[in-house]
């Protein structure tokens, strides 16, 4: 049975860089079923005063996805290969963001994740993975800290 | 409704509804949010996973908790969101988000409300428990 990689304790993955598409930023918007106007109309996120269309709450979480597939497309190890995902097995088990700056579309962005360690519970039933990301601007700063635990159901 | 500015522990933000979660959101989903794991589209996957179905992204429940609490406080606003996924969201339910102010507090020169939130399902079963830490601007 496959289990996570724990070798994988303390890695720090090198900064990936990611593009904040407007077009991909306005689809997700919509398939969450965002009516306000700054998450998908850039006339009316400029109008409100941003630069452009505002990323939404959980964006930070494509932004992952996107930082993960570009790793993969240039040769590097995506972080659910590194701590030895089992996709059959894998569930969500917490989310947390610590918002210190806006998102919009059109920023350059960079994310590096850390793997912070690892837990049981349950009595071997599941055991957990626990990360941490952080999406920085280059001028901006740190935007966004995801705290991420996945779990494998064991068992 | 309580504004942000005026909101006292006890006050409950409105009720934000979601769905019915159909295959056609959850395929929408997979690819706006680039989550391409096959468990929450594909039947053939899920069935060789020992699944009865494919079932929501929990991710899919956390933006409508979002939506709940930047539709209330402002994006601007929102200093902290987390989410802790307790069950998994099968397809066809409604998701139904509620929040409730449980903490009114100073830091630094702001008044800070800590929200405490719920995402429930057609039968009662909590999928999803949280909290935001929100700006009272």
């Amino acid at each position: 049975m496959a289990r996570f990689n724990r070798d994988s304790e303390g890695q720090v993955s090198a900064p990936v860089p990611v593009d904040v598409e407007r077009g991909a930023l306005v689809f997700f918007s919509e398939t969450i079923g965002e009516t306000n106007p700054i998450y998908v109309n850039p006339g009316a996120a400029r109008a409100a005063g941003y630069p452009d269309v505002v990323a939404p709450a959980t964006y930070a979480v494509v932004l992952d996805m996107a930082a993960a597939h570009e790793t993969r497309r240039t040769g590097g190890t995506d972080i659910l290969t590194r701590i030895g995902a089992d996709m059959r097995r894998l569930l969500h088990g917490n989310e947390a963001y610590e918002y210190h700056g806006p998102i919009f579309a059109g920023d350059r962005v960079t994310l590096s994740t850390r793997v912070r360690g690892f837990s049981d519970a349950k009595g071997g039933k599941l055991e957990f993975a626990h990360l941490e990301t952080t999406i920085t601007h280059k001028e901006r700063g740190p935007l966004v800290t995801v705290r991420r635990d996945l779990i494998h159901r064991l068992g | 409704m309580t504004h942000p500015s005026t909101a006292q522990v006890g006050d409950r933000l409105h009720e934000h509804r979601f769905g019915p979660i159909t295959r056609t959101t959850l395929a929408l989903y997979a690819g706006a949010s680039q989550d391409h794991n096959p468990i929450h589209v594909d039947t053939d996957f899920a069935a060789k996973a020992g699944l009865d179905d494919v079932f929501a992204h929990g991710m899919l429940s956390m933006a409508q908790l979002g939506r709940l609490v930047s539709d209330w406080a402002g994006q601007d606003n929102l200093c902290n969101l987390s989410t802790r996924f307790t069950a998994i969201t099968p397809v066809g339910a409604t998701v139904t988000c509620t929040g409730e102010v449980i903490e009114r507090s100073r830091r630094d020169r702001e008044t800070m409300l800590k929200i405490d939130l719920k995402a429930t399902i057609d039968d009662g079963t909590v999928t999803l428990t949280g909290s935001a830490l929100v700006r009272a601007a």
